[in-house]
């Protein structure tokens, strides 16, 4: 057995977990919900022993390193930074839905993953450009604030969908505020990690190729989600903008997000294409 | 007029603005290829829009005038935002630690008053634990009969915000003397030579060092997949005639000299030495192993034609590594062809009596330094750990301050709440009404 096998079987915990909160959700019933929390941290625990499962493998292959250096361990990790947010944002705003969404977006790069087919999911030794404690600590605060940034989008959405939604429908959805709420919340502990994850990014650029901004279409995409983060936040702070307008750049902040993780590798090219 | 341009300048629609409009801009620049040279953007583009674009500095947009205008524009704005609000936060900070002040009662944005109808025993110590359970460990002084509680907690959290918003402008000003002062380039240099010329990335010019560097080896390690594992360049810093200090450059481990930085970037095959050629007489059937460097001729056995080698091609038509073999006669090229190795894909080169094998060889590498000096890195450095600090500052930390006067009498009397946070206020105020409902005052 494999820790590639084990992921799989988590991509379906997860997704077995979102449906239990989605019911617990429509049936309103608090035990659906323990039991999807429960299921949720199994699903965890398994995860976490898969990546160190897989870690401890690559120094028996000998080529030891932390498993950050690929797509298929990125999209893997991107999971597992979403399930530790979740766990820790769940405490205040504990509520069904956020969890059947939460729990969605940790099933889908798990699903991609490992049911794709494209992703090399092989252990590969390092190449020199990526042997750096720098891209470690880069790596785990990158994804933990898109981890952040996941679930501030899931609950955006949510805001629209609880102001569009039939009467029969709204009563059941938590106030606009809530989601308000997590939105904002999520969005400013996402914008300390990315800050976090763009200063050890420059710090590794600058240890690989002795600058350490080189306006490459990662680093400048970087930026740009961080500038239109830093512009929810002021408009907030300072502005006094809640809700919809608020809900909207949360969700264009995304796409940011999701673009700087994968559209730049896939559609410009550059110095990080190696992913 | 100054009120105008002070307001313009410290207004946040700015910074919004100016946000939106550096994120809109970047995405330009990195859907148009940066920093390639002119015929490569006429043929991505027709000439309409390459002047278009060359007019506005598209194809090195990062480093144009305006681009730059936007981020002083930026830092403007930050100072004009950040400087007029620090008295303020001062004052928060560090003053109004009254513990006995009754304007507070009447002042505060959080503020209560309870009325007591009667004489309440244990009244001060509920009012202390509120105090704790929402603050901290409360003070207390009497004056006039009152009672005063005062607790405070997180004090220097709003000192964080204006590092974070000063730590923009060390960033913003590193960088800005990096591009002014400081360089980025490149320097070749073969395997057991020498060089003191930078290529410079910029604007393509060169830089002469006020020293050289020696590269001694160059060397590749491979993994058992054939992965590189390692590209090291060892080299030895030549100042004059003394050699300053040697060492090695790997990928993620440069070399510091003279404030100048020192990376591992590329690497290619300069040429072959130690060339070891199979040459086979077709008429003698005598064999022999020829050991020559290129462009160096030797002659052959039992014949006044000399051999060199003019080339190497690391797989020349696909076909594996190979040199340009030359057969010369009194002076006069006769032959001119390439020799290969002994893979059996090929067949043996002729010329004259002799066929060639090529046997053995090494490469001579030569190894592509990135150099580059930033004298504004370290004020960047600083900025960076401003940033975060202040992040840790106003995120780990509320400022909170509350006090609480008992003023009790025969009939009863009354309690002022008064308090101050820099967090969620509706948070605290919804706290605060969760412990009176629970304690008998109400
Ligand atoms: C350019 C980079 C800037 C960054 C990274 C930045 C960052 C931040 C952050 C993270 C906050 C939220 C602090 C918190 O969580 O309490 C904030 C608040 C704020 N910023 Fe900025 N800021 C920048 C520029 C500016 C500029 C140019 C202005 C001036 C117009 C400004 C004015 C404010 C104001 C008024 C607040 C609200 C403070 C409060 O609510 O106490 N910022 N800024």
């Amino acid at each position: 057995m494999n820790d590639t096998f084990i992921i799989s079987i988590v991509t379906f915990i997860y997704f077995f977990s979102a449906l239990t909160y989605l019911t617990s959700f429509i049936f309103g019933t608090k035990q659906l919900d323990r039991a999807a929390l429960v299921v949720t941290v199994v699903g965890g625990i398994i995860h976490t022993a898969a990546i160190i499962f897989r870690w401890i493998h690559s120094y028996r292959l000998g080529i030891g390193h932390a498993p950050l250096s690929n797509f298929y361990e990125s999209l893997v990790f991107f999971s597992w930074a979403i399930i530790i947010v979740y766990l820790i944002m769940r405490k205040r705003y504990s509520n069904s839905l956020i969890g059947a969404v939460g729990m969605f977006f940790a099933f889908l790069p798990l699903a991609y993953a490992s049911l794709s087919g494209k992703v090399i999911a092989d252990i590969q030794p390092l190449i020199p450009a990526l042997q750096s404690n720098w891209l470690i600590s880069h790596v785990i605060s990158s994804f933990l604030a898109y981890a952040c940034f996941a679930i501030s989008f899931g609950s955006s959405i949510l805001y629209f969908l609880k102001l569009k939604s039939r009467a029969t429908f709204q009563h059941i959805l938590p106030d606009l505020d809530f989601f308000d709420d997590i939105t904002y919340k999520m969005i400013s502990i996402g914008f300390v990690l990315l800050t976090l994850g763009i200063i050890t990014g420059a710090a590794w650029a600058d240890c690989a190729w002795g600058r350490y901004w080189g306006w490459d279409p990662k680093e400048t995409w970087s930026l740009i989600t961080w500038l239109i983060y830093g512009s929810f936040l002021h408009a907030r702070l300072a502005g006094g903008w809640r809700g919809v307008k608020m809900s909207v750049i949360s969700i264009i902040g995304f796409m940011a997000v999701i673009f700087t993780y994968l559209g730049v590798n896939y559609i410009l090219s550059g110095l990080h294409s190696y992913l | 007029m100054f009120k105008k341009i002070y307001t313009f300048f410290a207004s946040l629609k700015l910074t919004i603005f100016l946000f939106l409009f550096l994120a809109a801009t970047s995405i330009l620049g990195t859907l148009i290829p940066q920093g390639l040279n002119p015929e490569q953007y006429q043929e991505l583009y027709n000439p309409r829009l390459f002047s278009i674009f060359d007019f506005f500095n598209a194809f090195d947009m990062y480093h144009s005038w305006w681009f730059t205008l936007l981020l002083v524009l930026l830092s403007v704005n930050v100072v004009f935002c950040t400087f007029p609000r620090i008295p303020r936060i001062w004052r928060l900070t560090f003053r109004g630690k009254k513990i006995i002040d009754d304007s507070i009662f009447a002042s505060s944005p959080i503020r209560k008053t309870i009325a007591l109808q009667k004489n309440t025993p244990g009244i001060e110590q509920q009012s202390a634990d509120i105090i704790k359970a929402l603050v901290a460990t409360p003070v207390k002084e009497e004056k006039d009969g009152r009672i005063y509680l005062f607790a405070e907690k997180g004090r220097y959290s709003r000192l964080g915000i204006i590092l974070v918003h000063l730590s923009i402008i060390f960033i913003l000003a590193g960088g800005l003397i990096g591009t002014i002062w400081g360089f980025n380039g490149q320097m070749l240099i073969v395997e057991g030579e020498q060089s003191d010329i930078v290529t410079l990335f910029s604007d393509a010019g060169t830089k002469k060092l006020d020293f050289s560097v020696r590269c001694s080896d160059f060397a590749i390690d491979f993994y058992e997949t054939g992965m590189p594992k390692e590209y090291r360049s060892d080299v030895t810093i030549i100042e004059g005639e003394k050699e300053r200090i040697s060492g090695s450059i790997r990928v993620n481990h440069p070399l510091k000299y003279g404030g100048m930085k020192f990376c591992q970037a590329t690497y290619g095959i300069a040429g072959v030495k130690n060339l070891q050629i199979f040459a086979k007489n077709t008429t003698t059937k005598d064999e022999i192993i020829l050991h020559l460097n290129m462009m160096k001729k030797v002659s052959l056995p039992e014949s006044d034609t000399f051999f060199a080698i003019a080339k190497f091609s690391p797989d020349y038509e696909g076909r594996g590594p190979a040199v340009l073999g030359v057969v010369i006669e009194s002076d006069r090229p006769h032959d001119i062809f390439w020799i290969f190795g002994d893979n059996g894909k090929t067949d043996n080169q002729k010329a004259g009596n002799f066929t060639f094998t090529l046997k053995d060889f090494e490469k001579i590498y030569y190894t592509g330094i990135q150099v580059s000096r930033d004298p504004g890195v370290l004020l960047v450095w600083f900025g960076f750990v401003t940033i975060l600090a202040g992040f840790i500052l106003s995120i780990f930390l509320t400022h909170r301050k509350m006090w609480i006067r008992i003023s009790e009498n025969q009939n009863g009397g009354e309690i002022k709440i008064a308090a101050t946070t820099s967090g969620d206020r509706k948070d605290f105020e919804k706290n605060l009404e969760r412990l009176l409902a629970a304690s008998v005052a109400e």
